[in-house]
């Protein structure tokens, strides 16, 4: 039984009323006193009781506590809509509560939720009365804004006096693991070029001629070419025959690294580079799995996590389930993941780095190897220099000389053969990859 | 910058013979030339958690204790009602049973020669006390009620007689079982007056925190219900308490009329336990059993008893 604020200033009052009472000989004092005392006593009475049990799958409770013969009147149980959901979408989650006792029960209930959830609907604390043997079920839907591995409860519930002078607390050990994805954006084109086929065909066009759908260049016809390919405006044109050359079709290997170093997760919880990041990862990955290619995945930041390239839906949720766990922390220089990977993948494969290019001495170098080596270089970089400025944590000065000098950087890349894209807050991701391709 | 490291990160070549750094610039560089007004902690970077000041948390909502209210719910506007009874009791009450002899300012008065000055102030305390009182329990303000709470105490405190006496004060022709009820009756008043204060203020966060959608009520009716009977509960039960411990002087001669009629004679005429020591020596006695009953664990027992009932 804990004692409230209230309660302990009721006792200090009458212990002082009571003692001044004594020395003063006021039998007014006393009697005030001897009030609040029988007053509190009485509440105390009927307080002290806390007949809370927990089912469920983690029951963490000490069944030989001193209070163990009351604490299985009462029984909590949690259902969830969903497990896996992606960023903005809403759980619908019910909690069912069952009092065993044949005593009714007058009880705050309230059911933890993780603090970047907002309660969209319905209540996540209740105060409630539950009847004799009864059941009552608690609904409430959250929303869930921010990418992430989320646990819902424990259950707390709390049984006080009418006053509010003590009460018992107990909380059931429930609890109910879900995952935010990030959310992705429906991506119609990347703009990403591949050199390397491979066996079957696929989504990313290999800068080859070949059987495909995209045109890629025109040549004089030769025997043996096929009549339809026979470009009619260009023989009228030229006056010799021409043809079409489409671009081969095949499947590709698609490298995604994505930057989790600490300085990824600058600027506000909810706009920053490391949640760009993983949402420009989730698209791109839900786009080129979409299309039949082979994806991987680096995360880097105090360490190198990495999904080996596959293809299917369930790589998606692998790759998703990767973004959602990425924390920002470390600080790993990008040489450090292109000396690891660059020997497991195949040479000329694109890779796409979402990284906000501060802070690593080693990324011109990185990429340097990356373009040496042939591999097509996309760079997708969310400023969180704009971020910083839009929250005034950046003076005008300030951001002005760091945006020279981070457009100095970015031209850097550029110099190297690399796609660079300084990605905006609120620039679409088709957008700022259709800009980084120049288009 | 390292020697090593220039070679790869030299750009000279592309800007004019200038050199420039290629790494992304320092933020700790910047950090220094930052203005005071562009480091605040954007609104979105940190939860909003309210913390309860120390007020708002002696008030003690149940729930989530918050002094913005929305205007008063039926509930509320009940207990303000009963609120203000009770509070115009007490003023009444306070003024019968703590005559200004004793106190302090009626000792200043007299000091000064003014003698009906201190009558004067002790009229001025209890309204004061009335007026902190109105202004708390109908603009729900916390501090007022507060303010009223010290200034309803503080007029007790006075100087007097070890017997309850009430020389000077309005009830000099009253008899002392009357007396003795009347006092149990302020103190029952002053308490109840507190707690329904309180509830005032309770209730209203409680209603605000419904109304706004932070707390669901199920079944109020009920909750409210239990309030109402332990409004009614808990000032008989206090009065009993309370007249046992000052009705001592009766009940201890009238135990021991059992054994020794003698011995009960000589305890009815004594001084002691008619004085403020023999309201200490009930209190004691009474509070001796209660606390027999918490050490024996008897609630908890009653109640394992309770639940286990079919």
């Amino acid at each position: 039984m804990a004692w409230s604020r209230k309660s302990a200033m009721f006792a200090s009052l009458a212990t002082a009323l009571y003692l001044l009472g004594l020395v003063l000989r006021n039998p007014q004092l006393v009697t005030v006193a001897v009030v609040l005392l029988s007053f509190l006593t009485w509440a105390a009475l009927r307080a002290a009781h806390a007949d809370v049990a927990a089912t469920g799958r983690r029951l963490d409770e000490d069944d030989q506590s001193e209070d163990a013969p009351t604490l299985a009147s009462l029984s909590a149980m949690r259902k969830v809509s969903a497990a896996r959901i992606f960023e903005d979408g809403e759980i619908q989650i019910t909690l069912r509560l069952q009092n065993h006792s044949p005593l009714s029960k007058i009880l705050e209930v309230k059911d933890t939720v993780p603090e970047v959830m907002r309660i969209k609907e319905g209540a996540n604390y209740i105060l409630m009365e539950l009847g004799p043997r009864r059941e009552t079920l608690i609904e409430y839907t959250i929303e869930c804004p921010l990418r992430g591995f989320y646990t819902l409860g424990p259950v707390s519930i709390r049984v006080q006096d009418p006053f509010g002078l003590f009460h018992t607390e107990k909380e059931i050990h429930v609890y109910d693991d879900f995952l935010v994805f990030p959310k992705t954006e429906d991506l119609k084109e990347a703009f990403v070029k591949s050199r390397v086929p491979k066996i079957f065909t696929g989504a990313v066009n290999i800068r080859q001629p070949g059987e495909g759908s995209n045109f890629y260049n025109l040549r004089e016809y030769v025997p043996g070419d096929s009549i339809r390919k026979m470009n009619w405006k260009a023989y009228a044109r030229s006056g010799k025959m021409m043809v079409n050359e489409f671009e081969r079709d095949a499947v590709s290997d698609i490298i995604l690294i994505v930057d989790s170093r600490a300085v990824a997760e600058t600027g506000p919880v909810s706009r920053n580079s490391l949640v760009y990041s993983t949402r420009a990862a989730a698209s791109l990955a839900q786009y080129f799995l979409s299309r039949r290619d082979s994806v991987g995945l680096v995360i880097y930041g105090s360490d190198i996590n990495s999904v080996d390239r596959d293809t299917g839906k369930k790589q998606l949720y692998v790759l998703l389930t990767k973004l959602a766990g990425a924390a920002a922390s470390g600080n790993t220089p990008l040489q450090v993941v292109t000396n690891r990977i660059m020997p497991h993948i195949n040479r000329g494969s694109p890779i796409i780095i979402l990284s906000p290019l501060e802070g690593d001495l080693t990324l011109v170098n990185a990429v340097r190897d990356f373009r040496a080596r042939e591999f097509d270089v996309t760079v997708l970089s969310p400023s969180s220099l704009e971020f910083e400025f839009d929250a005034k944590r950046l003076d005008r000065t300030g951001y002005e000389v760091l945006k020279t000098e981070r457009d100095i950087m970015i031209s850097e890349l550029r110099g190297l053969g690399a796609f660079v894209m300084d990605w905006e807050p609120d620039m679409l991701l088709a957008t700022a990859l259709a800009g980084a391709r120049g288009f | 910058m390292v020697a090593g490291q220039d070679k790869s990160l030299d750009t000279s070549h592309l800007y004019e013979g200038k050199t420039i750094r290629a790494a992304a610039p320092s933020r700790k560089k910047l950090a220094g030339k930052m203005s005071g007004a562009g480091s605040d902690i954007p609104k979105d970077a940190v939860p909003d958690v309210h913390i309860p000041t120390f007020v708002e948390s002696l008030f003690g909502g149940p729930l989530i204790p918050k002094m913005k209210f929305l205007p008063a719910d039926r509930m509320v506007q009940t207990l303000q009602l009963i609120g203000g009874g009770l509070m115009m009791l007490l003023a009444v009450l306070t003024y019968l049973v703590t005559p200004v002899d004793g106190t302090f300012w009626n000792w200043f008065a007299v000091w000064l020669g003014v003698d009906a000055m201190g009558q004067i102030l002790h009229l001025l305390i209890v309204i004061s006390a009335l007026g902190a009182g109105f202004y708390g329990i109908f603009r729900r303000d916390a501090r007022g009620l507060l303010v009223s709470y010290v200034l309803f105490i503080l007029i007790s405190l006075r100087f007097a007689a070890s017997k309850v006496t009430f020389e000077s004060g309005a009830l000099d022709e009253v008899g002392e079982g009357w007396v003795k009820l009347l006092l149990v009756v302020y103190a029952v008043s002053l308490v109840m007056y507190i707690e329904v204060t309180n509830g005032i203020i309770r209730f209203s966060m409680l209603d605000t925190s419904i109304r706004t959608g932070e707390v669901y009520v199920m079944n109020v009716k009920k909750v409210l219900s239990r309030y109402h009977v332990a409004l009614v509960v808990t000032p008989v039960i206090a009065t009993l308490v309370a007249l046992g411990t000052l009705m001592i002087n009766v009940i201890i001669p009238w135990f021991f009329e059992l054994f020794d009629p003698e011995t009960a004679k000589r305890l009815s005429e004594s001084v002691e336990l008619t004085s403020v020591y023999g309201v200490a020596l009930g209190t004691m006695l009474v509070f001796m059993v209660v606390a027999t009953l918490f050490a024996a664990n008897i609630p908890l027992r009653i109640q394992q008893w309770r639940e286990s009932l079919d």
